[in-house]
C-alpha cells in the first residue's frame, strides 16, 4: 500500500491531562496519543464526562498537561504566547453570549482581532478576509443583520465565519450543531468539511451527532474512559466494530446494515412478507409496541398500502398495532 | 452616507448647549448674551457676574462634564467586562469605600473628639480617595485569587455591604452635627470645588480614561465573553486589572470630590447603545462620555430650581432621572437582546 504523506497540524504524545482539586491531582485523561491532519474534518466522539472539553482546553493552551505535550508546528502549545496561538487556532465554543446590537459583519470582523493594531481597525486586507469568510459560509446576505434578529442556525454559521476570519490553520468547534434542526445540522457539518478540504484547514469538531458525523467526517476520534483514543476513518471503525466502543453496555449496537445505533434486537417470532423497505418500518413499529410473538404471518403491500393479518386488512400501521394490542 | 455619522456632531452640539444652559441657571439671573460675551471677550458688565461665572458656575459645569464622562466610562467598562447589564461603576464597592473614608473623617472624628472645623474639601477628597483605594485593594487581593469574573462581582458586592455596615456603626456613635455633615456629603455636590480641585479631578479623569481608550480592541473582543476573548489573543487577566485600575481612578476620584452620584454609570451606557445602536466600543466609549457629560449638566441644571437660592443635591436628581431610565430599560422587551 502506498503511504500518503499528510500534513500534521497538531499532535499529542503520551498526554496526561487533569486538574488540581484541593491540591490533589485528578487525572482525567492519560496516555493520549493523537494526530490532527490538515485538510480533514475530524470528529471527536465520546460519552459525556469523558474529558472532551478538557482535551480542547489543553489544545487551546488553557490548561497545562500533567505529562506529555501537544505539538503545533514542531513546538509545544505551552511555548506559544496567547497572541501567537490566536493566530493559529480559532474556536467556536458552546458559550451562548451574544451582544444583540452587533451585526453579523461586525461579529465576523472581530475574528481579525489577533491580526489588527491597538484600535482593532481593519485594513483592506482584513476586510477581504472577512468578506471571504462570509461568502465561504454563505452568509454574505446576513452581513448587516443584527445577531438578535437571526436564527440559531444562522448565528452558528456567523460564529464559524468569525473563526474562519481568524485565519488559523486549526479550527476547533465544541458541539456546533447542538440545538439546531436537522437541516441546519447537516448544512453546518457539510460546510465544515468543504472548508477543511478547500482551504486545507484542520478542523476538529466535538459532536454527539453520530449520524451526521458518519455522513460528513473524514476521520473519527473515539474517546472512552480507560481506553486509548481510537483514530480512523469512520467507515473503517464501523467495519471493524470499534465504533461500538462508544457504547459501553450491550443494550445498543451499531447496525452495519442500517448504518446507525440501534437497540439490541430482541428475539422476534413473527414473519412479515412484502417489499424490504415496508417490512423494515412495520417491524420497527411492532418492536416499539413490545410485540415479539405472532402465530400467523403479516403481509404488506405497496400501492395502495395495505397490511393483511389473520384475514383482516389494515390501512395503516397504527390500525395494525391497535388490533394486535387489544 | 450613514446617518450615524451625524450623531456625533449633534451630540457635541447638545453638549455645548447644555453647557451654556447650565452656566446661565442659578440663583442670580445673568443675561445669556452677557455670559457668552464675557467668556469670549473677558469683559463683564458687573464684577459680581464675573465672580459668579468664573469662580462658581464654570468650575461646577466642568466638574459636571468630568464626572459625567468618568462615571459613564467606568459603567461601560464594568458592563462589558462582567457581561452584565446591571453592572455599574460602584459594583466593586468603590463609592462605599470612598464613603467609608469620608465617614471615618467626619463621624469617627466627632466620636473620638476631633474638631469638625478642620474638615475642608481637600481633607474630604483625600479621605475619599484613601477609602476607595482601601476597598479597591481588598477587592484586588481577591481578584488575584479568583478566576472567574462572576465571583469578583459577588465579592465586590460583599465588600460593599461590609463597608456600609462599618459606616452604619460609625453613624450610630457619632454626634448630630457630624451626622448631618456626612449625610449632606452622601447626597453629592458638584459645586463645592475650587479651581485647584477641578484641575486635579480633570487630571484624574484623563489618567483613568487613558487605559480605556488603549484597550478598545480588547473590550470589543470581551463582548463575546472571556473565553472567546482569550481565544482571540486577549489577555483577560490583564484586562481585569485595566478595568479595576481605571474604574478605581475614575469612580473613586469623582466620589471623593463630589460624593456618590448614583445611576449615571449604569444608565448612560444603555442610552449610548440605544442612540448609536452599536456595540462597538470605538463608538460606545466616546458616545457614553458625551451622553454622560450632557446628562449630568442637565441634571445639575434641573437641580438649580429657578428662582430659589438653594439647589437640590445632585445624587437625588440623578436618581430621579436615572431610576425611570433603568426601569424603562428593564420593561423594554428587547433590553437584554440589545445588550
Amino acid at each position: 500500500m502506498e503511504r500518503i504523506q499528510k500534513h500534521i497540524a497538531l499532535s499529542g504524545k503520551e498526554l496526561a491531562l487533569g486538574y488540581f482539586h484541593q491540591k490533589a491531582k485528578k487525572e482525567i485523561l492519560s496516555n493520549l496519543d493523537f494526530t490532527l491532519f490538515s485538510g480533514e474534518l475530524t470528529c471527536l466522539l465520546g460519552p459525556n464526562g469523558v474529558g472532551k472539553s478538557t482535551l480542547i482546553k489543553a489544545i487551546l493552551g488553557q490548561i497545562h498537561p500533567c505529562k506529555g505535550s501537544i505539538q503545533l508546528d514542531q513546538r509545544s502549545i505551552t511555548d506559544y504566547s496567547i497572541e501567537e496561538l490566536a493566530k493559529r487556532i480559532a474556536v467556536v465554543l458552546t458559550d451562548p453570549v451574544f451582544p444583540g446590537n452587533m451585526t453579523v459583519g461586525q461579529l465576523v470582523a472581530l475574528g481579525r482581532t489577533p491580526h489588527t493594531g491597538w484600535s482593532g481597525k481593519l485594513n483592506p486586507a482584513d476586510r477581504d478576509v472577512v468578506e471571504k469568510a462570509l461568502s465561504d459560509t454563505k452568509i454574505t446576505y446576513l452581513r448587516d443583520e443584527r445577531l438578535s434578529e437571526i436564527s440559531d442556525g444562522q448565528r452558528q454559521k456567523a460564529m464559524i465565519a468569525r473563526a474562519l476570519a481568524q485565519d488559523g490553520q486549526v479550527m476547533i468547534l465544541d458541539e456546533p450543531t447542538a440545538h439546531l434542526d436537522l437541516v441546519n445540522r447537516f448544512e453546518i457539518m457539510s460546510l465544515l468539511r468543504d472548508i477543511a478540504h478547500a482551504q486545507r484547514k484542520a478542523i476538529l469538531v466535538v459532536t454527539h451527532d453520530l449520524d451526521i458525523a458518519i455522513e460528513t467526517a473524514d476521520r473519527f476520534w473515539l474517546l472512552n474512559c480507560g481506553t486509548p483514543l481510537i483514530s480512523g476513518k469512520p467507515e473503517d471503525l464501523i467495519l471493524s466494530g470499534q465504533i461500538n466502543q462508544l457504547l459501553p453496555n450491550n443494550t445498543y449496537r451499531f447496525s452495519l446494515s442500517r448504518g446507525r445505533m440501534e437497540a439490541e434486537e430482541p428475539d422476534l417470532n413473527f414473519k412479515i412478507e412484502g417489499p424490504q423497505e415496508l417490512i423494515f418500518w412495520v417491524e420497527k413499529a411492532l418492536i416499539k409496541a413490545g410485540i415479539k410473538n405472532l402465530d400467523s404471518t403479516i403481509s404488506v403491500s405497496h400501492k395502495p398500502f395495505l397490511i393483511r393479518h389473520q384475514e383482516k386488512e389494515f390501512l395503516s400501521v397504527e390500525e395494525l398495532v391497535f388490533f394486535l394490542k387489544h | 452616507m450613514n446617518p450615524k455619522n451625524y450623531l456625533f456632531p449633534i451630540a457635541f452640539l447638545i453638549l455645548g448647549l447644555s453647557f451654556l444652559l447650565n452656566l446661565s441657571l442659578g440663583s442670580v439671573w445673568i443675561p445669556f448674551g452677557e455670559i457668552v460675551g464675557g467668556l469670549v471677550s473677558g469683559d463683564w458688565t458687573k464684577t459680581s457676574w464675573e465672580q459668579i461665572i468664573l469662580n462658581y458656575r464654570l468650575p461646577k459645569a466642568l466638574v459636571a462634564i468630568f464626572a459625567g464622562i468618568g462615571l459613564s466610562l467606568s459603567g461601560l467598562q464594568m458592563q462589558t467586562f462582567f457581561r452584565n447589564p446591571l453592572a455599574g461603576p460602584f459594583v466593586l464597592g468603590i463609592s462605599l469605600g470612598a464613603g467609608l473614608g469620608v465617614a471615618i473623617l467626619m463621624l469617627a472624628g466627632s466620636a473620638l473628639g476631633f474638631a469638625l472645623s478642620g474638615i475642608n474639601s481637600w481633607a474630604i477628597a483625600t479621605a475619599g480617595i484613601l477609602g476607595a483605594g482601601l476597598v479597591l485593594s481588598g477587592v484586588s487581593l481577591v481578584a488575584w485569587r479568583v478566576k472567574d469574573s462572576m465571583t469578583l462581582l459577588i465579592v465586590g458586592l460583599m465588600f460593599g455591604s461590609a463597608v456600609s455596615a462599618v459606616v452604619s456603626v460609625l453613624s450610630f456613635f457619632s454626634g448630630a452635627e457630624a451626622l448631618k455633615l456626612y449625610t449632606v456629603w452622601s447626597m453629592g455636590s458638584l459645586g463645592a470645588l475650587g479651581w485647584s480641585q477641578v484641575s486635579i479631578l480633570g487630571i484624574l479623569i484623563a489618567l483613568g480614561s487613558l487605559p480605556v481608550f488603549l484597550s478598545i480592541k480588547s473590550y470589543n473582543a470581551l463582548l463575546l465573553g472571556e473565553n472567546y476573548a482569550r481565544s482571540m489573543g486577549i489577555r483577560t487577566g490583564q484586562m481585569r486589572w485595566v478595568m479595576i485600575v481605571s474604574t478605581g481612578i475614575l469612580a473613586g476620584g469623582i466620589t471623593a470630590f463630589c460624593g456618590p452620584i448614583a445611576f449615571l454609570g449604569i444608565a448612560v451606557p444603555h442610552l449610548a447603545r440605544m442612540v448609536w445602536k452599536s456595540s462597538d466600543h470605538r463608538v460606545l466609549f466616546p458616545g457614553s462620555a458625551l451622553i454622560g457629560a450632557i446628562l449630568l449638566l442637565l441634571c445639575d441644571a434641573v437641580g438649580q430650581l429657578p428662582g430659589l437660592a438653594s439647589t437640590l443635591p445632585i445624587n437625588a436628581v440623578t436618581s430621579l432621572v436615572g431610576a425611570p431610565i433603568v426601569i424603562t430599560l428593564i420593561l423594554r422587551k428587547n433590553f437584554s437582546k440589545d445588550f
